[in-house]
């Protein structure tokens, strides 16, 4: 069985009073290996961000589940589908979602808040990622010191500082220039180097071909690439 | 890196809200902390009060009529075939079962006696039972000590031209320590001096050891000399006219006390003068009743700013719950995230309000109090003070805590 497996998974938003209801997904299936580095295209408002909170386990599906590692994510208990996201999951979201009165240092230890680790081996870990996106030497500085592409690369450490299995990324470029958003992609490109199973929106074709596959969502379907 | 820390940094980069907070449940608290403490010091003094200012009941004979008044005790000079309280009398009011909870046992012979042309009520007294009983007293002078020693009141020494007085007080105000201790009363007279220490009475020649500042109380007008004398002077050898009785008591069963007394003396009446103590605490339990009114209203008033204050920071932090839950915080993270937000600002906020109230009630206590009373600091206060701060604290913004948790993350990463 593959790594993720998303099984007709369909989603209607209620929308607002006096609006129809909209469905955004209707019966997406869609499979992810292990260290597989995935990019998601489509349109704007075709539902990406939809499918990869849903995949994210923070957005039930209308019908339909999805698994991740063997696990069937929307079976778990609210606040055991919190510790899943914990320790499988790392997110990068667009505007990078920082704690602005938080350091460099600090965003990367906050999902190590609720481990009970002891504190130094909380701090080496975060260090250690720090490094590993190259803001080492930027550890005591507030998200607004840093560039927009330091932000993208601090995002980034925040969501692995867990080691998680899988990464999830909403345009994480989007939101920057060419270069930076260059800068960023390289991280990504090395940590799937790495072994990282990665799964990323992006509406950068560029970006996206530097991907293993790239899977294209339009009007609520998957046009192509679903599986390998 | 801990939950605590992200609470301890919200509260830091929100400080002005938090002192905000903080100053609004010290208000409350300070309020409720400052109006207990008044009313319990009140209460306490009231209690000493009860204990000190003399008698509480008193026993006469029963059926007595006639011409001289001793607060409100009548005193014949007549005498008619009633039995007469006698001297066994007051030895049985001290064998009572709840002989423990009486404090003094004062016993009295009164008659009238002329001096020096002037009627004079006269009253034997036991001094040493007397002078407890009587702590109000101040005398000018000092305490009778021997068999032919008398302490004569106020009016009674002017009347009888035995006192002088020592100038005009406005004006003399630099006067030795001591001596303005003793002579100066609670109600205004003027300083003075005894110019004639001896006293003829019924024949026999007696010592003026002592005056009486006025006391505003019939005793202003009378004489008191040792009971034996009296007795022997009024040819009345073990005779008593009155039993004033002092019981320890604030709470105690002074009913019970005057129903034991009752059933020794058959032949006396036995009552209970509680009455102005009593109109007092009622009118504290009226004002504890009234400050408790005013304390929850306070409460209220905090908790609905703590509830306001705490939604729209919360709101404010949509967003940032929302990264928080995305990231892998459980709802009860938060929870406990904020509540110690609330926590710290409830804690600080109780202790500056336990502070502040304390402070508030020794300034205040002058202003309500009669005598001169300390206000204890009381542990439990303190704990009361922090519990009711975190209780406020939590119970008001315990809702937009719990909505705040239980909002979908995609939400509210999605809301900006
Ligand atoms: N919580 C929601 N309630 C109602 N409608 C929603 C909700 N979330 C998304 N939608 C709607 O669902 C559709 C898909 O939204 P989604 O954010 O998944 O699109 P997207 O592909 O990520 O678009 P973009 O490229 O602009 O980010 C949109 O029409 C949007 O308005
Ligand atoms: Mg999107």
């Amino acid at each position: 069985m593959s790594f993720i497996v998303i099984e007709a998974v369909s989603k209607t938003y209620q929308a607002a009073a006096g609006e129809a209801a909209v469905t955004v997904l209707e019966e997406v299936s869609a499979e992810l290996e292990a260290s597989e580095f995935v990019c998601l295209m489509g349109p704007s408002g075709s539902g990406k961000s939809t499918l990869l909170t849903i995949v994210g386990a923070m957005n039930r599906p209308t019908t339909g589940t999805v698994s991740v590692d063997g696990i069937d994510v929307y079976a778990l208990a609210d606040e055991r589908r919190a510790d899943f996201r914990r320790e499988y999951l790392g997110f990068v979201f667009q505007q990078h979602h920082l704690l602005p009165y938080l350091n460099a240092l600090e965003n990367a230890l906050l999902p190590l808040a609720v481990s009970s680790r002891p504190t130094t081996q909380k701090r080496e870990r975060a260090l250690s990622v720090l490094e590993r996106v190259g803001l080492a030497d930027k550890a005591k500085r507030l998200p607004n010191q840093l560039s927009g592409g330091e932000q993208g690369r601090l995002a980034i450490a925040r969501a692995l500082v867990n080691e998680p299995p899988l990464l999830l990324a909403d345009e994480p470029t989007g939101a920057l220039d060419s270069k930076t958003g260059r800068e960023v992609m390289e991280v990504f490109l090395t940590l799937n180097a790495q072994g990282q199973a990665i799964f990323m929106v992006t509406h950068n074709a560029e970006n996206a071909a530097l991907a293993d596959r790239v899977i294209h969502l339009q009007d609520g379907h998957i046009v192509y690439g679903a599986s390998v | 890196m801990r939950i605590s820390s992200i609470a301890f940094a919200n509260l830091k980069r929100r400080k002005g809200k938090a002192l905000f907070l903080i100053v609004g449940i010290a208000i409350g608290i300070g309020t409720a902390i400052a109006l207990v403490t008044l009313s319990a010091s009140i209460t306490e003094e009231i209690g000493t009060q009860l204990d000190r200012f003399g008698a509480n009941i008193v026993v006469v004979p029963q059926a007595n009529s006639l011409s001289l008044d001793y607060g409100g005790v009548s005193v014949s000079s007549v005498s008619f075939d009633v039995q007469q309280l006698r001297d066994e009398d007051a030895k049985n009011v001290r064998d009572i079962p709840y002989k423990e909870r009486l404090s003094i046992i004062s016993p009295k012979l009164l008659g009238a006696v002329k001096i020096a042309d002037q009627e004079v009520l006269l009253a034997g007294v036991d001094f040493k039972s007397e002078l407890l009983l009587k702590s109000w007293w101040q005398i000018t002078g000092e305490e009778p000590q021997g068999e032919r020693d008398v302490l004569v009141g106020y009016e009674a020494a002017r009347a009888l031209s035995l006192i002088e007085s020592t100038g005009e007080m406005a004006t003399q105000k630099p006067m030795n320590h001591a001596q303005m201790d003793s002579t100066s009363p609670s109600l205004e007279a003027e300083p003075f001096k005894i110019i004639q220490p001896r006293l003829l009475i019924a024949g026999s020649e007696h010592r003026v050891a002592g005056v009486l500042a006025p006391t505003g109380a019939p005793d202003d007008r009378m004489v008191f000399a040792p009971l034996t004398q009296v007795q022997a002077m009024l040819k009345k050898p073990g005779e008593l006219s009155v039993i004033e009785v002092s019981a320890l008591c604030k709470d105690c069963p002074v009913a019970d006390i005057v129903a034991q007394i009752a059933e020794r003396l058959p032949q006396a009446r036995v009552s209970a003068i509680q009455q102005s103590v009593r109109a007092r605490t009622a009118t504290v339990e009226r004002l504890t009743r009234f400050a408790t009114v005013v304390a929850a209203l306070v409460l209220v008033i905090a908790a609905l700013m703590i509830f306001t204050s705490m939604t729209a920071s919360i709101l404010e932090r949509t967003k940032e719950i929302g990264v928080l839950r995305a990231i892998g915080f459980r709802k009860s993270h938060i929870i406990k995230s904020l509540l110690i937000e609330v926590g710290v600002i409830s804690v600080i906020g109780g202790l500056l309000g336990w502070a502040a109230g304390m402070l508030a009630s020794v300034i205040a206590l002058p202003y309500f109090a009669e005598t001169q009373i300390a206000i204890p600091i009381r542990a439990e206060l303190l704990v009361g003070a922090l519990g009711a701060g975190l209780l406020v604290g939590i119970l008001s913004s315990l809702y937009p805590i719990i909505s705040a948790a239980r909002r979908d993350p995609a939400e509210s990463v999605r809301a900006i």
